[in-house]
């Protein structure tokens, strides 16, 4: 416990805390008197929660489609997608309603619902912006479809989406449950278009948590506690509606594991540019230390189509072009041919998508890892801002567009 | 290890704590409930979210219901509670009275003391007057009169499909199906409502043999000989008479129509919707229009005891009516959109709709319940 706080306070190894935190809920219900967790993050606030928040180790990905045909229906829902979103980060008591219904709460949780750290993130699309809701005037020029980029494998049934919900908690069950509430309560409102479940490993054995070809994912990454550098990347600026929200790109990454763990440890230490066992940069020894690409001009320890070299040159031209990353693992199944269906729901936070993450992803083109890899869904959406009390609802600013 | 959160965890356990004892203020001392004394030891109830612990010392298992003294409506219900054993009431407590009524196996009901909420909240629970076996008795005729009409129907219809199968003309013998299976699919047969007949009529591969509309309908999508399918369509006419026999026989639990009020369109959910029923002809949505029709019945009997008794009764006419407009636009000519080739937007619609009626159906069975009044 000592050790992984005092990682989660050096800002490492967000997954080892949350493993850590879930235990300690489940530990305060079971025992009442015994140490609970800290808190969950506050559901009021000038910024959604679920983006600086340290990654919980659930998560579940949605887009959904608008059913509603006009504003009011529109604010309709978003405010009761508000009202679920309130009491499930809150957590507490469904209430019962007698003879008048089957019970109110699916009970996946339990009789009191814990808040779990649950946070909830509602995003929109480029689609809402359509002439459904009269909304087509206000559409932020950076709000876009997500492009196709020249190696992807897009599915239209795995992409883009008029909402983009997503689900964090410590618990697979909390992540469920909040789900389920939130689709039973809206289901004349919206449907959904597809979904992507993710988790979080714990440290293996230490630092930052492994992705599914066994590369610790996340090391260098935007600074969620510093409050500057997340103005100066993340958050939107107060000049505009969309103050204090932020995009959020969603990439649905399928990895050919089978054809992955074929591959030569060397070749895969290349493809990143870091070892695998330590993760540190093949021209340092610590998973912290900073490769140093100016002093090798030609690629000899870090080949320059590396991916680590390709997404961030750590140069002044590459610099605006950092994002927040928040990916998930994903594990689902089998494909024709029997081989698994697992990779990363990539989840990255930005000021500008094209300009951040679009940027980024015009580098990493052609990079080697795209032969083992393949983005089959995703999308790009908004990140509204923050519900700002008790009457506030998601999306207020948005509607009140004329 | 250091404690930088100390007081925060403290406050939060100790919240949990109180939580978990069960609802947000608990009477420490049980109800007690027995033949002869209902509702023993409810002393000065305090208003809001509470929790009674209700505890039968009586030898004999008894219904137990809160109820509003003045109209005997229900706040909530304990279904059976045993003898020794404690369970719980919770819920919102407006200002207003309480009385609990206790119903034991075998003898009369009982009210017990009226207590009276002065602190809490002007809105809480809502009680619902029970629906009793004699308050469905028009709704149950008025069904039974509607499915021995539509079993008529179904067997005219089915007497044409033998025709038109044996006139050799593939097209007119599926147009025929269509008629017939539309028939069968209005009476609103979900689960058990037919017992096995049903199977016997619409079954799906899978279950016992294959035989009836469904296989009828794979044949005629499939190239099979007309005569081979005339001889299943002679079987089938005869289990649809002897169904009429048995319907016009048996009894129809008043309980089954609350309930029909949802599950026709669970199976249509389940099967229609996504495709899964179908045989080859590509025609879920006109089964799926039929399935409206039957529920439609099933709503238009109840109506008259559920809609003073449920306030979205009106929600759930729009959403009916709202669907099948949904519905008839797949509808063009005599070719109906087959599920699977309809738009994504369109598809989602009509989830989106069904879906959320049956959110709204839903609790119908659960009002309309027949409960114990005496
Ligand atoms: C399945 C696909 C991907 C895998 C397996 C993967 C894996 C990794 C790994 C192992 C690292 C090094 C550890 C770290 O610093 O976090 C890394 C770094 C990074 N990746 Fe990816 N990544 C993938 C997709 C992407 C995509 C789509 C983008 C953005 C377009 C991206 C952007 C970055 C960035 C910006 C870094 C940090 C580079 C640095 O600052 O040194 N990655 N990735």
């Amino acid at each position: 416990m000592n050790s992984s706080r005092r990682g989660f306070l050096r800002g490492l190894g967000a997954g080892a805390v949350g493993i850590a935190s879930g235990a300690a809920v489940t530990a305060a219900l079971e025992r009442p008197g015994h140490a609970a967790s800290a808190p969950s993050p506050v559901f009021h606030g000038l910024h959604q929660a679920g983006v600086v928040t340290p990654a919980q180790p659930h998560a579940t990905h949605v887009a959904l489609d608008v059913l509603a045909t006009d504003r009011a229906g529109l604010e309709d829902l978003f405010r009761t997608i508000t009202e679920r979103a309130r009491f499930l980060t809150a957590g507490g008591v469904p209430p019962e309603i007698g003879i008048a219904g089957p019970p109110a709460d699916s009970g996946v949780l339990g009789p009191l619902v814990p808040a779990d750290n649950l946070t909830v993130t509602l995003g929109v699309g480029a689609s809402l912006f359509d002439g459904r809701f009269g909304l087509a005037a206000h559409r932020p020029p950076a709000l876009t479809a997500m492009p196709a980029f020249p190696d992807d494998h897009l599915d239209p049934a795995r992409t883009h989406g008029d909402l983009m919900l997503q689900l964090c908690a410590d618990n697979r069950d909390t992540v469920v449950h909040a789900l389920r509430d939130i689709a039973r309560h809206t289901r004349g409102g919206m449907q959904i278009r597809w979904r992507a479940d993710g988790f979080i490993a714990p440290p293996r054995p230490s630092g930052t948590p492994r992705n599914l070809l066994g590369f610790k994912d996340g090391t260098s990454n935007l600074h969620v506690d510093d409050r500057a550098e997340m103005d100066r990347f993340v958050w939107l600026p107060a000049s505009s509606w969309e103050a204090g929200g932020t995009y959020m790109v969603v990439r649905v990454i399928r990895m050919l594991v089978e054809f992955w763990d074929r591959v030569g440890i060397v070749e895969q230490e290349r493809m990143f540019g870091r070892r695998r066992d330590s993760g540190a940069p093949l021209d340092g020894d610590h998973e912290t230390d900073v490769p140093k690409f100016a002093e090798d001009p030609v690629g000899e320890a870090i080949p320059l189509t590396s991916h680590i070299r390709r997404a961030n040159p750590r140069t002044p031209a590459s610099e605006p072009s950092r994002i927040l990353r928040r990916p998930y693992n994903y594990d689902s199944g089998v494909d024709e041919v029997g081989d698994l269906d697992m990779g990363l729901v990539f989840v990255c936070f930005q000021q500008d998508p094209d300009k951040q993450f679009a940027e980024i992803q015009r580098r990493l083109a052609g990079e080697p890892l795209v032969d083992y890899i393949q983005p089959v869904g995703g999308g790009y959406f908004l990140v509204l801002r923050g519900v700002r009390d008790a009457t506030d609802y998601f999306g207020s600013g948005l509607l009140s567009l004329t | 290890m250091t404690k930088p959160h100390a007081a925060l965890l403290t406050v939060a356990a100790l919240t949990l704590a109180g939580l978990t004892a069960c609802g947000h203020h608990s009477d420490p001392a049980a109800v007690e409930v027995s033949r002869g004394s209902c509702g023993v030891g409810w002393k000065s109830p305090h208003g809001g979210d509470q929790t009674v612990q209700v505890h039968n010392v009586g030898p004999v298992t008894m219904e137990v219901e809160l109820v509003d003294p003045a109209t005997h409506g229900v706040y909530a219900e304990i279904e059976s509670l045993a003898p020794g054993t404690t369970r719980p009431f919770h819920l919102v407590f407006a200002r207003g009275s309480y009385a609990f009524t206790c119903l034991p196996e075998d003898s009369d009901a009982e009210t017990g003391p009226v207590v009276t909420v002065k602190d809490g909240p002007a809105t809480g629970a809502a009680p619902i007057v029970p629906v009793s076996e004699v308050d469905l008795g028009p709704a149950v005729t008025a069904y039974r009169a509607n499915v021995s009409a539509g079993l008529a129907t179904l067997a005219a219809d089915v007497t044409a499909l033998r025709t038109a199968l044996s006139s050799g003309d593939r097209a007119r013998a599926q147009r025929a199906w269509l008629v017939a299976q539309m028939a069968y699919s209005r009476l609103g047969a979900a689960y058990d409502t037919f017992g096995d007949s049903a199977d016997a009529i619409d079954g799906l591969p899978g279950s016992g043999s294959f035989a009836g509309l469904r296989r009828i309908e794979r044949g005629l999508w499939h190239g099979e000989s007309l005569p081979l399918l005339s001889a299943v369509a002679k079987a089938l006419a005869s289990d649809v008479a002897s169904l009429r026999t048995d319907f016009a026989r048996a009894r129809t639990d008043p309980n089954d129509l609350p309930l029909r009020a949802h599950e026709i369109l669970e199976n249509t959910l389940q099967f229609e919707l996504t495709g899964a029923a179908d045989q080859g002809a590509g025609d879920g949505l006109a089964i799926m229009s039929a399935n409206l029709d039957g529920t439609r019945m099933v709503l238009d009997a109840l109506a008259p005891e559920l809609r003073p008794r449920y306030t979205r009764w009106p929600v759930v006419n729009d959403e009916v009516t709202a669907l099948r407009k949904l519905v008839a636009a797949q509808h063009r000519g005599d070719r109906w959109t087959p599920v699977g080739a309809l738009s994504r937007a369109d598809h989602e619609r009509l989830d989106g709709a069904l879906g959320q009626l049956l959110e709204d159906l839903a609790p119908i069975a659960a009002i309309g319940e027949v409960r114990r009044t005496q």
